[in-house]
């Protein structure tokens, strides 16, 4: 079904479509959070905060294509939000990012799938090392394919700006996967 | 891996640490200037000059090549990363903490306004009107009877350059109030008439009252060529 049609229907009230909306959605949102914050208990918290706060703003979500761009900055904005809230108390335990990876390898052969998410462990670890300003670059940019007058907008910042942090923190990311043996 | 940065087999006789020995020696590390356009290579967007001389290095750099190698890499692991799934008891989660919520079927006025005052530069922006808006109130012509006229007399003891700028500024000034005057004109004149109406002209500040009628004031019409054709009323 199409966007329009399905918002239109949730705004009625019918428990399906808000059903079918939440499950298109609900792996962006929580992979956006879980990049942020890092830890899957947080993201999964923040992404069901941000659910509720789109079922309580229905007539404010955008149609079609703007959209997607809508709910990665609402989540953007409870993610930061979030993490500021951490900063005064640090996180005690959680699962381990190569888990979560796991989770989605089931559909192709095993030990590709183990590869690909050893892969993507190796890219989430070395994200988080990267300063805020970059990490957030290549989350909007690289990892959710926003446009760049759309990130520059979200943070704030000239188009210029985010095209050069792109290309330095892609580098950065690479040296890091380079030095962690795992160029290509 | 890309096609484009396969290593191509080196030329005999030539020694990768005689180059890099001769260039450290001259024009500097080329592998520094390569990262300056490593991501443009790998997007494409490169100049084909460029991108051949960079595909040249790397035949030669196993750094470069292995760094250039990871970019591409990560071109595709990046965008696979867009979706995580969150498990199978999250939208359930969902559904039962959205269950009696109520759907408010428009954005009232104190979600605006809560909206508006979490913008992180509003104060910037209420700055900024705030001078453009004093601005207009200092430069917007005064409704001094004649003052366009009278600034020439007022400069005269300055000597000649003084008196022609100030002409062309007083050339300037009336032709700016001839065009406030037509334009603003039908704006300004439905709202004084309501305004006068409904009592409330008392309690109009008197900067707009200072300006509403200088606007008001008819304009010098421009010459009409009608009346050019029709022939004199009153000959004689
Ligand atoms: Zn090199």
């Amino acid at each position: 079904m199409e966007l329009p049609q399905l918002l239109a229907l949730v705004r009625r009230g019918d428990e399906l479509a808000w059903e079918a909306f939440v499950r298109r959605f609900q792996s962006r949102v929580f992979g956006l959070a879980y990049h942020y914050t890092a830890q899957a208990e947080d993201a999964r918290d923040l992404a069901q905060e941000v659910f509720i706060r789109i079922y309580q703003n229905l007539a404010l979500v955008p149609g079609e294509d703007g959209c997607l761009p809508w709910i990665i900055r609402i989540t953007r904005n409870a993610c930061i939000d979030h993490l500021r809230r951490r900063k005064a108390r640090p996180p005690l335990w959680d699962l381990p990012a190569d888990e979560m990876f796991d989770l989605r390898s089931t559909d192709r052969n095993p030990e590709e799938a183990h590869l690909e998410a050893v892969r993507k462990t190796m890219v989430h670890r070395a994200l988080q090392e990267l300063t805020d300003l970059n990490r957030e670059v290549i989350l909007l940019k690289e990892i959710q394919g926003l446009g760049l007058e759309e990130i520059a907008a979200i943070l704030e910042v000239p188009v210029g700006t985010v095209k050069s942090r792109s290309h330095r923190a892609r580098l950065e990311l690479a040296q890091k996967l380079v030095a962690a043996g795992m160029g290509a | 891996m890309h096609p484009d940065f396969k290593a191509t087999p080196q030329e005999p006789g030539m020694s990768p640490e005689l180059t890099r020995a001769i260039l450290t020696r001259t024009s500097g590390d080329p592998c520094h200037r390569l990262q300056s356009l490593a991501c443009d290579f790998v997007d494409g967007t490169l100049e084909a000059e460029q991108a051949s001389l960079v595909r040249l290095h790397l035949g030669h750099c196993g750094a470069c090549s292995a760094l250039v190698g990871a970019l591409a890499g990560l071109q595709t692991d990046l965008s696979a990363m867009a979706q995580v799934d969150p498990g199978p008891w999250f939208t359930q989660a969902v559904l039962r903490a959205t269950r009696h919520l109520p759907i408010r079927q428009g954005a009232d006025l104190r979600e605006f306004w809560w909206r508006l005052m979490h913008r992180p530069r509003i104060a910037l922006e209420a700055a900024y009107l705030g001078a453009a808006a004093g601005l207009m109130g200092i430069y917007l012509p005064m409704p001094v009877p004649d003052l366009a006229l009278r600034i020439p007399a007022l400069v005269q003891p300055l000597g000649d350059s003084a008196l022609r700028v100030a002409e062309q500024m007083a050339q300037a000034e009336r032709r700016t109030t001839t065009t406030l005057q037509r334009s603003l004109r039908p704006v300004a004149k439905p709202r004084l008439d309501s305004l006068r109406r409904g009592n409330l002209w008392p309690r109009v500040s008197s900067w707009i009252k200072a300006r509403l009628p200088f606007f008001l004031r008819t304009p010098p019409s421009p010459p009409s060529p009608d009346a050019e054709k029709a022939p004199p009323a009153n000959p004689g």
